[in-house]
């Protein structure tokens, strides 16, 4: 995790766990929005952090595998949007993270041009890992 | 000029010789300008589905699909152009920021951030309208799901307009507003303030009040008479015992005053 990925310490926390299904994912993009638009994002913005974070969940359900429930952790402070988005689980396809191009990754790359900053990791048991930054536009 | 009659499906590897052809082809210039046209449009086609699949993830924004598409192939193009084997990094991974960033600025160029999602504001009112109508028609507030499917739109939709769509509308003066309650349907226009005559009124009257200091009591005796009582001219003269023409002459003079103290 870089530096520039670590959230104020006085951010407050929300935190939202949801079932590693796809019929959930509405419910985290739900409560992202209502989060960002704490912040003084433009509706544009909070339609891109809720676009990444539906990307971001829609990916860990696809490459971790079992019953592992998404955990969603968001810090927001006056100047930026930290999420982390993560589920254990072993991963479905035996492939290196980002590797090459196939069209499960484009949900990250998707993340990467929406987002601020963006750390991705996945791990043979561990699941996938993501955190991102969207800072508010001064 | 070549005609590409490759039939392989576009996977990796494929993409990768085109683009080594298609450099090539881009150094020697306008030598080769047909073939180059040709790789490019290639190209392009060939990823076009990846135009789609991005387009297709800012549908809910409130922009037709093909105008994205559109201003996503933009985007594509400008990747295709700009693109460099040697990176080492994949084409689409390569494409993907420049296509988003492409749509991205369409939205901003619109003017959207303030104009905010026509779909949002719509469904607003119409979810608005559809809590009314279906509480009627139950006799109990509707669920979520029922205005979902009255409305065929999605749960998620139906929250997210309530909860979102009021705080960023701009709203038309003939916007039906949707009262609590009552069934009249009234338009944001009937509820803007006009200046209110009553209050207008009053205050006339406190300079007017003011005004009436600056008058002698025959002044404003008759000043009284004449229009707080309606007593006529003659009436007035009989009363004070002068001529109607004198009377005449006295309410002449007191508006006079009058006008000249509310006029300071």
């Amino acid at each position: 995790m870089t530096q520039a990925v670590e959230p104020h310490d006085l951010a407050d926390v929300v935190e939202l766990s949801i079932p590693g299904k796809a019929e959930w994912v509405a419910v985290a993009r739900l409560a992202i929005s209502a989060v960002a638009s704490r912040l003084k994002f433009s509706i544009e913005d909070i339609e891109d952090v809720r676009l990444a974070v539906a990307e971001a969940c829609t990916d860990a359900i696809q490459r971790a595998s079992g019953d592992a429930q998404i955990d969603i952790s968001c810090r927001s402070d006056e100047r930026a949007l930290h999420v982390r988005i993560r589920r254990q689980g072993t991963m479905i396809k035996n492939e290196s993270p980002e590797s090459e191009d196939s069209v499960g990754n484009l949900g990250i790359f998707l993340v990467r041009a929406l987002m601020d900053e963006v750390e991705y990791s996945v791990h043979p048991e561990r699941g996938t890992d993501l955190a991102m930054v969207k800072y508010v536009e001064v | 000029m070549q005609q590409n009659t490759d039939e392989r499906p576009w996977d990796r590897r494929r993409a990768r010789e085109a683009f080594e052809q298609f450099a090539k082809v881009r150094a020697q210039g306008s030598r080769l300008a047909n073939e180059y046209e040709q790789l490019r449009s290639d190209l392009v086609v060939a990823h076009l589905n990846l135009v789609r699949y991005l387009a297709l993830k800012f549908v809910n924004r409130g922009e037709p699909l093909d105008d994205l598409i559109q201003v996503g192939t933009i985007g594509l193009l400008k990747a295709i152009d700009r693109f460099e084997l040697e990176r080492g990094v994949e084409f689409t991974t390569y494409a993907t920021p420049t296509i988003v960033g492409e749509i991205k600025r369409y939205f901003r160029d619109k003017g959207w951030a303030v104009k905010v999602p026509r779909r949002l504001q719509e469904l607003n009112l119409a979810v608005n309208r559809a809590v009314e109508k279906l509480s009627v028609e139950f006799g109990r507030s509707p669920s979520v799901a029922e205005l979902a499917e009255r409305l065929k739109a999605s749960e998620e939709e139906i929250l997210e307009a309530q909860e979102f769509g009021q705080a960023y509308n701009l709203l038309s003066l003939d916007t039906e507003l949707s009262g609590d309650g009552d069934k009249t349907s009234q338009t944001l226009a009937d509820h803007i303030g006009a200046n209110d005559s009553e209050l207008e009124l009053f205050e006339d009257k406190a300079n007017l009040d003011h005004a009436f200091k600056f008058l002698n009591g025959r002044e404003r005796v008759i000043l009284y008479l004449r229009f707080y009582e309606s007593v006529s001219q003659t009436e007035i003269a009989k009363r004070l015992h002068v001529s109607q023409m004198h009377v005449s002459r006295l309410q002449q003079k007191a508006l006079e005053k009058l006008r000249i103290v509310l006029k300071e």
